[in-house]
């Protein structure tokens, strides 16, 4: 059974996650001026059917506006946190255009992401024991080949304290 | 963050203040109520992914925001700065700048009004020296009626 609507695959986590622009940490709004009809503002609507989605999952704490004719040209507009404003022109441009134009200014550079991607995983260390969030594995019982959670399945009279402690009592 | 200190020497308990009162410190969004004396409500839409369909909506969570010169009128689109002390229970922002004025609208690549996808051509033409055009005219007029008034007798 296919997938409803046009262009589904923009509904897909592995799409999302593809998303090449990570924006600085500086960029605080995104804002997008298009026009519903008319050819020129074909790159911009189809920047945002296509690569608003990606932008805003890569960076989910970027405000994100879309506004439908209000001026002739189709531009984007950044505001950044130190109060500055940045213009992009879309007239005429294709989506892809616009997309690797506005990496190239606002965005993380790939030796950038390497970089934090590295230090996320030195800050984490798979050999630890702890609550979900922070590590792989709670418990041994979880590891295959250890001996079992005693929740689940009782442990054998060897392993159980109470059953040695009741032998030494009997015994001496 | 928000910590106390003890000054031992005096006893006394040193509050510091919040760094920022709320967590976004720049927003956009639109007016939509400005019966409040110096404050605007503003909506402002954030998109929010829908965990079962993948598909993204606009979120609507309303601002108050201090307008110290109530130049916002409903529908303005606005630009919102976060105040670094909440300034009343509900007012956390200030108006920053109007973006796009209900009306009048500017397209910030040509500096000139618009409206939808049109330019609105402001009237240039007609108010350029009233005065002096009016008396031009009215010589023309003259002119053209004395130089009627010559032909006549000689046609007749």
């Amino acid at each position: 059974m296919p997938m409803k609507g046009r262009y589904p695959i923009r509904r897909t986590l592995e799409y999302l996650q593809k998303g090449d622009i990570v924006f600085k940490n500086t960029v605080k709004i995104m804002t997008v001026n298009y026009n519903t009809h008319g050819e020129l503002s074909d790159g911009a609507s189809s920047f945002v059917f296509f690569n608003i989605p990606q932008i805003q999952y890569k960076n989910p704490w970027v405000q994100v506006m879309m506004f439908k004719n209000l001026t002739p040209s189709p531009f984007l507009k950044f505001y950044l946190d130190d109060g500055d404003q940045v213009l992009v022109d879309a007239e005429g441009k294709d989506h892809k255009d616009i997309s690797q134009h506005v990496k190239k200014i606002l965005g993380k550079s790939e030796e950038v992401l390497r970089a934090e991607e590295l230090a996320r995983m030195v800050h984490s260390n798979p050999a630890n024991f702890g609550p979900k969030k922070y590590c792989l594995r709670e418990c041994m019982c979880e590891v295959e080949g250890q001996v079992p959670c005693p929740g689940l399945i009782p442990l054998p009279n060897e392993m159980r304290g109470k059953y040695k402690s009741q032998m030494k009592g009997t015994e001496v | 963050m928000q910590f106390t200190l003890f000054d031992t020497s005096s006893e006394t308990f040193i509050m510091s203040v919040k760094s920022v009162s709320v967590h976004a410190k720049w927003i956009v969004g639109k007016v939509i109520g400005t019966k409040m004396q110096k404050t605007a409500k503003v909506r402002v839409t954030r998109l929010v992914l829908d965990q079962y369909l993948l598909k993204y909506y606009n979120k609507r969570k309303t601002y108050f925001a201090h307008d110290p010169l109530e130049q916002c009128t409903v529908g303005d689109v606005v630009l919102l700065k976060a105040l670094p002390e909440r300034r009343a229970k509900h007012v956390t922002h200030e108006l920053a700048e109007i973006v796009y004025k209900v009306g009048n609208v500017i397209d910030p690549l040509t500096g000139k009004q618009v409206a939808g996808s049109l330019f609105r051509e402001t009237l240039t033409d007609s108010m350029e020296n009233p005065a002096g055009s009016l008396t031009e005219k009215l010589q023309e007029l003259n002119i053209s009626a004395t130089s009627e008034i010559l032909q006549k007798p000689s046609e007749v």
